[in-house]
């Protein structure tokens, strides 16, 4: 440890005069090393400092340092802040007693306050006396005499913009961005009107524009927002409203680049009026800014010493414009517009960016960057030509086709200026007022007469008459043969208010080969009128182009139109006038059909040039942009004002008619399930027919009879299986397509695409369609034939003849069925009691008992059918296993006839063998085919085979019957004869059943045996109730009603009454019996 | 003293005087409409004020704007730079009336520039008493 020097006492002395505090330091390596406490007290005694004011600084780790810096910090800082707000209160009391000698010295007294506030962080006092002080330097203006005039203003303006600066920086810190506007407007307006000696004004605009720019960069960096909770207009404290446009640094670039510009102007001018420039340049030399801000000095050498030395006026005025002419304004100014532009396009202020960027443009071009100039002047004009602002958009093309014209673009120079000849503007004083003067770019203002000017300026380099030198000399605008010039103009182009070419057919379908009558219009706004040598009309078919040649000036333009060879008519005048539609009306012939549209007119005036419009329908045509606006004559293009309003560009040129006939042969509604057979015949009436086509579309009738033409049918896609198309056959009966080249054979579930063989005069062909149907459904069927009139050539289009029919498709038969008890049999059905009577429950049989099925189908359709079989079939797995079904009788013989609405009927027997709640019982094959007749039996052996029309039977519900009751009586009897009847009680179950059971007396039949009682019947046996019976009564007759309850079921089982019934003979009859055997024949399942 | 007043409907204008700064001043206030049209919560104005107030300043001039139901601009550019907010709502207020009489003339065609002498005539009278109602 080392101990400070004792101070001495000559310096306690000058410490203690000045106001100077001592800070001691004792800088430790360690920690331990403590001072002991005396030896801290002598040094404070010796130093004589307060103990706050001697500190242990503690080097050994990094926290014991930052420590220990922290204290020597907050220390130091309390330190110079009561020195600076000694130093301040001392300043302050001088300018309070005003004991200055000057104002010049208040003002920097006030700056030291200001700044040594500033040093505090005292920001309220630090504004107080910067305001203060750029007041007080507002007085001094024009009562000063310190320096010379020009170097004291630019003086004053320094230290203005210093103080200007201070304060706008305290204010933008503080976040009152309002009292920051309000204040930079004040200062604007303060020193706008100090323009100073008139040699040096660019002095002042340079300052302006600096001003501008640190205020925008300060507004850009600050982090104060515009105040949201208030609202607009917002007002600064005098009361006068703020614009949004103020809190936009932008608009402070734009303007610093106004100034700029300003400033360049001047300094051109000032330094094109000092001739001596030698002078100036040497002038500059020695002088540099002085140690005072806004003062500049020569420095001179004397001897080993620099000496300062003021300057004069005259010297500083030299010595300014020296320094002027090294700075590049213009890139300057391009970057402040490029800030300014930036920020308005991030704003969508779509406008005042453009105006920057014309701003921008403007400035590429006066320092001759054509290219960048063109660049941005291109993008402001599309948007000045969208919005209409002719005024506008004549500057800027004024400048683009100056800039072609140094770039030396030909074309672009004569698309400028045609557009700007064409431009609406018909006044306007020719004569710029001086007070514009400068404002407007190279075009001058708009005015009627520069418009006639640019116009006979461009028709004499369009011409080839008069080439154009540019000014600068090195550039030569004109046209030469090896370099003729074509524009075309769109839809969408500038130049449609120059040049614009509408073309309506009279009619919109015509004939081919006939004429076609249509009207070609030309317009043009162009000042004066437009000679044009000729006309070239362009069609989508070639063939019809044809060229109008004006008869003045036939001669010229023969050379060209005899290479071409195609037609030329002779116009007696194509002068296209001022507003006015040139109306031509002509004819053309097309023989191809489809659409004939005119593409395009091609205008050439003189030998060079051509101007190629496309052509606008006049129903479709778009106003003129700019002249929509004007209150000028507007006419119609075409004679007739309703062609005005529908007339189009294109016509449709129909195909010649066929002459063919086209037969669809249609015999009544098609059956489900049939091959349909339609014929289609093709006679030649007027027509041979090569290369036919025939084209067969089947669509929905419902939904795609709407759809007209079959070429553009789509083909059904979920439709598609109902509905079939399963062929064609030819008559002579080969169905598979020939092995020709040409053939085609296309078949799908729709539709259908053969060619047809060649056809004479008066010949004919026929094929047969077939179709089936699936569903019933109604179906319209397209057939269209396409074909060639004569066998040569490609270029004639084909013929097309169409048809279309709608063919009923409808289901021929209705097959049902029906289940019936066997006879005289009654198996107990559990599920069957249980079940509510109505429910809809599927059919229950018995297991291993039979019963009957009956099967029938009507004929709905209008004609006869026959039949030729009906069988039940089963699923494949099922047959012979779970149940049989056999054919009853063999009484129905096969083809039998079926009239319309009659009903066929056949009864089968089933045993079910599977217990099962669901047994498939099989589908009915019901095999038919149409009644043509006996003897047209054997015409066809497609019908022959017989249509098969299916009926799935519902799963019936198999279960064990625990009882079954029959009854066994004969079918008849006689009068008065006793007669046995039995009631067969089988139980089928493994236990003991108790059945009670009850006969009903009956006046028919004497009755012998029990009336009621109760049985018990032994499992898997029978009982059997015997009865004696007399009848009493002949004829039909109801055997008494007997009812069997089960009482483990608590069911009731009777016979059903219409099987319980006996015929009674009154006495015995005497029939002849042959040999009659029944039969039965089991048909469909024998197991497997 | 009022150097331009223009009106602007949906793309056509016509204004007092030809000189091309006007022409850019008036074309740039149209953004500054824009958005406080676009954006009146931000800008605070009523949805029924027709005017606008000051829309923005240039070095030299003072840009007002006033905008009609059926969205036609009135943009009124001054070299007044302590004009009173209720002479330039009164100007427009009786320049308004004037239009509406100019397009009310079955000759003329929406859209169209307004050629009418009157009218000229009246805007110029509205113009020259904006002076002196001020000066009072």
């Amino acid at each position: 440890m080392t101990f400070p020097a004792t101070p001495r006492s000559g310096f306690r002395a000058v410490v203690r005069g000045r106001n100077i505090k001592l800070t001691v330091v004792v800088v430790q390596s360690f920690d331990k090393d403590e001072v002991s406490e005396d030896r801290m007290i002598a040094l404070r005694k010796r130093a004589e400092i307060d103990s706050k004011y001697l500190l242990t600084f503690v080097q050994k780790s990094s926290s014991d340092l930052k420590h220990s810096l922290n204290r020597l910090g907050s220390i130091v800082a309390e330190l110079a802040n009561t020195y600076y707000r000694d130093e301040g209160r001392r300043v302050k009391t001088c300018i309070e007693k005003k004991s200055f000698s000057s104002v010049d010295l208040n003002i920097r007294y006030c700056f030291k306050v200001a700044v040594y506030a500033e040093f505090r962080r005292d920001w309220g006092e630090a504004l107080r006396f910067y305001e203060d002080a750029y007041r007080a330097l507002r007085e001094i203006i024009g009562t000063s005499t310190r320096l010379p005039a020009i170097q004291r203003l630019v003086e004053i303006k320094s230290v203005a913009e210093q103080l200007h600066f201070k304060a706008s920086t305290i204010l933008l810190h503080g976040g009152k961005i309002i009292e920051a506007i309000a204040w930079f407007r004040q200062h604007h307006a303060a020193y706008k009107k100090l323009i100073g000696a008139p040699e040096v004004i660019f002095l002042h605009w340079e300052w302006m524009s600096r001003q501008f720019l640190v205020f925008a960069e300060l507004l850009e960096t600050s982090s104060a927002v515009i105040p949201s909770n208030t609202s607009l207009p917002l007002v600064t404290k005098d009361n006068k409203p703020l614009t949004e446009s103020e809190f936009n640094p932008a608009y402070y670039y734009q303007l610093a680049a106004h100034y700029l510009r300003e400033k360049k102007c001047c300094l051109e001018l000032a330094l094109s009026a000092s001739e001596a420039v030698a002078e100036i340049e040497s002038s500059a030399d020695s002088v540099i800014p002085s140690v005072y801000v806004g003062q500049f000095a020569r420095l001179l050498e004397q001897g080993d010493a620099l000496v300062m030395q003021n300057l004069t006026d005259a010297e500083y005025v030299l010595y300014a414009l020296a320094e002027g002419k090294r700075f590049q304004d213009s890139f300057e100014i391009i970057a402040l517009l490029k800030k300014s532009f930036e920020s308005y396009s991030n704003l969508k202020a779509q406008r005042m960016a453009s105006y920057c960027s014309c701003q921008m443009a403007r400035e590429y071009f006066s320092v001759g960057k054509f290219d960048n100039a063109k660049e941005l002047f291109d993008g402001v004009a599309s948007l000045y030509r969208k919005e209409g602002w002719t005024t506008l958009l004549w500057d800027v093309l004024g400048y683009l086709r100056e800039c072609s014209k140094r770039l030396g673009s030909v074309k672009d120079f004569i698309e400028y200026s045609l557009e700007m000849a064409a431009l609406p503007i018909s006044s306007g004083d020719e004569v710029q007022s001086p007070i514009h003067k400068g404002e407007y770019g190279p075009a001058g203002c708009a005015s009627l007469p520069q418009r006639e000017r640019i116009y006979s300026e461009v028709f004499g380099i369009m011409k080839g008459e008069s080439g154009l030198t540019s000014n600068e000399g090195n550039v030569t605008l004109n046209v030469t043969p090896e370099r003729p010039i074509r524009l075309e103009i769109d839809l969408v182009s500038p130049l449609r208010v120059a040049f614009l070419a509408s073309v309506a057919f009279h009619d919109q379908v015509a004939k081919p080969g006939a004429s076609i009558f249509f009207t070609l219009s030309l317009i043009s706004q162009l000042p004066q009128p437009v000679e044009i040598d000729q006309l070239e009309v362009k069609f989508n078919q070639s063939e019809c182009n044809f060229t109008i040649a004006s008869a003045q000036k036939a001669p010229i333009s023969a050379t060209s139109i005899g290479k071409t060879g195609a037609r030329v008519v002779t116009a007696p005048v194509l002068t296209v006038v001022t507003n006015k539609w040139l109306r031509l009306t002509y004819d053309v012939t097309s023989e191809l059909s489809g659409k004939l549209e005119c593409k395009s007119v091609i205008a050439r005036l003189g030998p060079l040039f051509t101007i190629c419009c496309q052509a606008e329908s006049p129903a479709s045509m778009n106003d003129l942009p700019l002249w929509k606006f004007e209150d000028h004559v507007e006419t119609f293009p075409t004679r007739d004002p309703a062609l005005a309003f529908s007339g189009q560009k294109f016509i449709q040129v129909d195909e010649p008619d066929p002459q063919v006939d086209l037969v669809l042969g249609a015999s009544g509604p098609a059956l489900v399930g049939e091959r349909f057979m339609l014929p289609v015949t093709i006679v030649s009436k007027g027509h041979e027919i090569h290369s036919g086509e025939l084209k067969i579309n089947l669509v929905d009738a419902r939904r795609g009879a709407a759809l007209g033409s079959p070429r553009e049918m789509e083909p059904i896609s979920t439709d598609s299986l109902h509905v079939e198309l399963l062929g064609v056959s030819r008559p002579d009966g080969d169905d598979e397509p020939q092995t020709g080249q040409d053939n085609i054979w296309k078949i799908q579930h729709s539709f259908g695409l053969l060619s047809v063989p060649f056809v004479n005069l008066g010949g004919s062909w026929s094929c047969k369609l077939e179709i089936k149907w699936h569903r019933p459904k109604p179906v319209m069927l397209y057939v269209s034939l396409g074909y060639l009139p004569t066998s040569n050539g490609s270029t004639i289009q084909k013929v097309h003849a169409h048809k279309s029919l709608q063919i009923e498709g409808k289901t021929a038969i209705m097959i049902g069925h029906r289940f019936m008890l066997p006879f005289r049999r009654n198996p107990l059905l559990l599920s069957k009691i249980k079940v509510a009577p109505n429910s809809n429950q599927s059919t229950t049989l018995a297991l291993n008992e039979t019963s009957i099925l009956i099967v029938s189908a009507k004929n709905c359709t209008e004609v006869p059918l026959r039949l030729v079989s009906m069988s039940i079939e089963m699923d494949e797995n099922d047959i012979g296993k779970s149940c049989t079904v056999r054919q009853r009788d063999e009484s129905q013989k096969d083809h039998a006839l079926l009239v319309p609405g009659e009903e066929f009927r056949k009864v089968f027997s089933v045993i079910p063998k599977i217990h099962s709640p669901n047994l498939a019982m099989g589908t009915v094959c019901f095999t038919w085919k149409r009644d043509s007749g006996l003897d047209k039996q054997s015409d066809s052996n497609i019908t022959e085979a017989g249509i098969i029309t299916r009926h799935k039977l519902p799963d019936v519900n198999v279960e064990m019957a625990p009882l079954v009751v029959s009854l066994e009586c004969p079918p008849h009897t006689i009068l008065g004869i006793p007669f046995t009847c039995y009631v067969k009680i089988q139980n089928q179950t493994e236990f003991l059943q108790e059945v009670k059971y009850l006969i009903a007396d009956s006046q028919s039949f004497l009755l012998s045996g029990s009336h009621n009682d109760m049985v018990s019947v032994l499992p898997k046996s029978e009982h059997i109730l015997g009865y004696k019976l007399v009848p009493l009564a002949s004829g039909s007759q109801q055997l008494p009603r007997i009812t069997v309850t089960a009482v483990r079921y608590s069911a009731e089982l009777s016979l059903p009454q219409a099987t319980s019934t006996v015929f009674v003979f009154p006495s015995e009859p005497h029939f002849k019996m042959g040999n009659l055997k029944e039969k039965v024949t089991e048909i469909v399942t024998t197991g497997a | 003293m009022i150097v331009c007043i223009a009106v602007v409907g949906h793309q056509s204008f016509t204004e007092a005087d030809d000189a091309l700064k006007l022409h850019h001043i008036v074309h740039c206030s149209l953004d500054v409409i824009d958005e406080r049209v676009n954006n009146p919560k931000k800008t605070g104005s009523t949805l029924n004020e027709t005017y606008l107030g000051l829309l923005y300043p240039t070095e030299n001039y003072k840009v007002y704007g006033y905008l009609t139901n059926t969205k036609v601009k009135f943009i009124l550019v001054t070299t007044h730079l302590d004009v009173r907010d209720a002479d330039v709502r009164n100007f427009f207020r009786r320049f308004h009336s004037a239009y509406v009489d100019a397009v009310s003339n079955p000759f003329h065609v929406p859209g169209k520039k307004i050629t009418s002498q009157t009218f000229a005539e009246r805007v110029s009278t509205i113009v020259k008493s904006f002076g002196l109602s001020s000066a009072v």
